[in-house]
């Protein structure tokens, strides 16, 4: 009842907007994630939102759904002014968001998802199952879903289980609804079935923000474009406007802003070699093959979902191959565990700082040695201490690791300093191969120059960097070489000459 | 923003000698309830005595807790070998001696003991670290297990009439310290030099800091976490082997319980639930405070229904502050 009278009430509205979000700023420390942005979709459209990996995408959406405040800027629905407390809060006022991972109760059927927190319910209090079922059931056939009410969610496909998350946003009367990759884990088919749903959607007058790296499903389904890069609206566009390449050349269209140090370093023999390396996981990494030389740093781009992350944590051991071989310095090293790769000379920064890389509660000095412990012992094997503590700071000190003291916790510092101390525990490795997975995510300007020179000064001294980055420019700044991943396979190698951003985008979206 | 930092460093620093101002503050407040008389060396030695063989149970949890673990199965590891210890150290000429007719040397029950909270721990480090197993889970099924090999293996009578040369390993003194503190001493300062100076008790920190970090890290992490369960075991066959000396028998209801008392009292000694943090010094106060608390409201007259319910409501207290000290901030 309250659902249709909202409706209607809608429909008189004057605004020709679905959803405007106007002059939208968010400040994080030391980066201005969004400036100024001015998003607007009309109701009855597909509305694409494209830009690079941190381009802001993702955090003006966070603004929408309220998991973030933005600092400036108003957000109105149908005209009228609204923040939105959190996701609950949003889809109650029919705006919904179709999530990259899966957010359902696999055990429970269908109709309970859908109806998930707000089941009808008998005169007794009770639940009404039999409504609840003939209630869902209208709803998938209104929509064209060929989907029993009453079976397990879990037991269906991915895209059946994405299907049913739609139907949900439907019988909220949602008349936003935000789609977040949603063909990242899809079969060309379902693909097929997910555009003929979406066209349903449009019919029904909602608006859809569709946010998607790939060029062809942009193409095909979207009607208008807004592309956003460094926190900044460039445009929106009709899609007849816009080509293939006009598109790329917006999104990465930034001049290279960031200056990087030069770095003279001579390239000596091969450290690494990778051959036909393939995740035990089928939808990850397969067949990847490369080099990797003294003196050298080897770029690695490609989108999110690449796998780059994946085969960077196969190569040092984290996550297991079916097939392949690793040699570092000539010698295979077979069944490969980190152990294994810090004793061969190996070392990695891996991309989830706070996941994978500090002990948030120790303090600088034990977070700088704990890999290379086993260097520092007495002969009794008591751990020498003084010494740890001295080379620990030694290393710090080098890489202007800004810290009250060494016995502070890690937690305590910002992200670029807490990167430094990553760094340090590497180098205390004494390793001759690195690999830096995102290695000036979420850290300030400056500190990312800091980082660049210390890349250089590495490889300077005969180490060699195998640098994973979602930045074009870095990449293109920092790289002897690039090796472009898409949907988990190598779809080519440039060498600094042919690299150019247009170029990497090309490679990183040679399969969709 | 300079206010704001100030006062997280204030808090920091109080939150760091909490255990420390708790214990001199009870004490104090004791002292003055009772105008002196509870603190006299003969109570005060009294007190030690009591909390002695709590002390390894600590020890033992709260390593297990610093790699974010728990063990829910103390209480009837430690009878287990309390009973063993016992079954070993019988006067062979009491008739319902499990051993009725055979003597052993003084050995023979302590090694007995060790190796049977060794293996129980062994077990448990195994189901956790390769098993996959919660620790919850895991320690929860062997607390039966242990209950049961012990009911069998005493066929749950009282194991009783034991040697005085066994009987004097705790309750002997040297001059006017009694043996059980000295094995409380020496206990503590190997687990002090076990995580503070070598390369597995940083590891232990490291694991239940980070646990994906320390694995990339290069660390061991199975392998140290099956270590430290068994370190535990270790650390409660000793456990069972003093009590069972110190009472002079051993029986099914011989330290039950005694996994929540040394839980609390490692948590009210700063050992943090979300792993990563904790020391020796502070497990050792925790479980002298917590004896105090016991001791002192007995010496007060306080119904001993009521000290349940102090003891539950510090344990909730204890635990409130650190979840607050150490969540994660986002």
């Amino acid at each position: 009842m309250n659902a249709e009278s909202k409706e209607e009430r809608g429909s008189h509205m004057e605004s020709t907007f679905a959803l405007e979000m106007e002059s939208i700023t968010k400040v994080f420390p030391g980066v201005r994630a969004l400036d100024g942005v001015t998003f607007r979709v009309k109701p009855g459209t597909v509305h694409a939102l494209m830009g690079e990996n941190g381009a802001g995408k993702s955090t003006l959406m966070k603004c929408l759904f309220g998991i973030y405040k933005e600092d400036e800027g108003t957000i109105k629905l149908n005209g009228e002014v609204h923040h939105f407390k959190d996701s609950h809060d949003a889809l109650q006022n029919g705006v919904s968001m179709i999530h990259q991972e899966l957010s359902n109760v696999p055990e429970r059927s269908v109709a309970q998802n859908i109806y998930l927190g707000r089941e009808p319910l008998k005169k007794t209090g009770l639940i009404d199952h039999k409504r609840m079922n003939e209630d869902a059931k209208e709803l998938l056939k209104r929509l064209e879903m060929d989907i029993k009410p009453d079976c397990r969610i879990g037991s269906l496909s991915i895209s059946m289980q994405q299907t049913c998350e739609i139907a949900k946003a439907v019988s909220y009367n949602s008349r936003v609804v935000v789609m977040d990759e949603p063909t990242s884990s899809l079969t060309d088919n379902e693909v097929a079935h997910l555009f003929k749903i979406i066209r349903q959607l449009k019919a029904h007058n909602v608006a859809v923000i569709y946010i998607s790296h790939k060029m062809e499903e942009i193409f095909a389904i979207a009607d208008e474009v807004s592309v956003m890069r460094d926190g900044k609206m460039i445009g929106t566009y009709p899609i007849a406007d816009l080509t293939n390449d006009k598109l790329i050349s917006l999104m990465v269209g930034r001049e290279a802003n960031l200056r990087f140090p030069t770095v003279k370093s001579s390239i000596g023999e091969e450290l690494l070699r990778v051959e036909n390396l393939t995740s035990l996981n089928p939808r990850s990494f397969k067949d990847i093959s490369f080099s990797l030389r003294r003196g050298e740093i080897l770029g690695i781009g490609g989108l999110v979902g690449a796998q780059r992350t994946e085969l960077m944590e196969a190569i040092f051991g984290v996550r297991d191959t079916s097939a392949g071989k690793i040699f570092i310095k000539g010698v295979e090293i077979s069944d490969i565990k980190p152990r294994k790769a810090i004793e061969h000379g190996l070392g990695m920064i891996t991309e989830d700082r706070r996941g994978s890389g500090i002990f948030p509660l120790l303090d600088i000095s034990t977070n700088t040695s704990i890999a290379s412990l086993k260097e520092y012992l007495s002969k009794i094997g008591l751990l020498k201490h003084k010494q740890l503590k001295e080379e620990a700071a030694k290393y710090n000190e080098a890489l202007k690791t800004k810290t009250p003291t060494m016995e502070t916790m890690i937690q305590n510092l910002s992200g670029g300093n807490q990167q430094k101390v990553i760094i340090s525990r590497w180098l205390m490795t004494l390793p001759d191969i690195l690999i830096m997975d995102e290695p000036t995510r979420g850290i300030d300007v400056g500190a990312k120059y800091e980082i660049y020179q210390i890349m250089g000064q590495l490889v300077e001294q005969g180490k060699a960097i195998i640098m994973v980055s979602s930045e074009m420019p870095e990449l293109i700044g920092m790289s002897n070489r690039v090796m472009v991943l898409c949907s988990g396979r190598c779809t080519g190698i440039l060498d600094k000459q042919q690299c150019s951003q247009e170029a990497i985008m090309r490679l990183a979206t040679q399969f969709m | 923003m300079e206010m704001k930092k100030l006062l997280n460093d204030s808090k920091k620093l109080a939150s760091q000698y909490t255990t420390w101002v708790t214990f001199v503050g009870l004490l104090l407040l004791l002292s003055v309830l009772t105008k002196g008389n509870a603190l006299r060396w003969n109570s005060i030695r009294n007190l030690l005595i009591a909390e002695s063989v709590r002390s390894f149970a600590a020890l033992g949890v709260g390593m297990i807790i610093i790699t974010k673990g728990i063990d829910l199965s103390i209480g009837y590891v430690v009878c287990l070998t309390a009973s063993v210890a016992a079954s070993f150290a019988q006067n062979p000429d009491y008739a319902s001696a499990i051993y009725a007719g055979q003597s052993f040397p003084l050995i023979v029950p302590v090694v007995a003991a060790v190796a049977a909270g060794g293996l129980f721990g062994l077990f448990n480090g195994y189901l956790i670290a390769y098993g996959k197993l919660p620790p919850f889970i895991a320690t929860l099924g062997s607390m039966s297990i242990a209950k049961g090999l012990q009911l069998i293996y005493t066929k749950a009578a009282v194991v009783g009439s034991l040697n005085q040369n066994f009987k004097n390993i705790s309750q002997g003194s040297v001059g006017p310290i009694p043996n059980l503190i000295i094995y409380v001493i020496i206990a503590a300062f190997i687990v002090w030099v076990v995580l503070k100076h070598t390369r597995q008790g940083t590891h232990f920190y490291a694991i239940g800091g980070n646990a994906q970090a320390a694995r990339v890290s290069g660390i061991n992490v199975e392998r140290d976490l099956m270590m430290v369960y068994t370190y535990a075991g270790i650390l409660y066959g000793i456990a069972g082997t003093l009590l069972a000396s110190r009472l002079g028998l051993a029986n099914s209801l011989t330290a039950n319980g005694m996994e929540l008392d040394a839980i609390a009292a490692v948590t009210v000694g700063g050992v943090s639930q979300s792993g990563g943090v904790g020391s020796v010094s502070g497990m050792m106060v925790g479980v002298f405070t917590m004896g105090l608390i016991n001791y002192g409201m007995s010496f007060l007259g306080v119904d001993s229904y009521y000290q349940q319910l102090v003891k539950g409501f510090i344990i909730i207290v204890a635990v409130y502050f650190d979840m607050k000290k150490y969540a994660r901030r986002s």
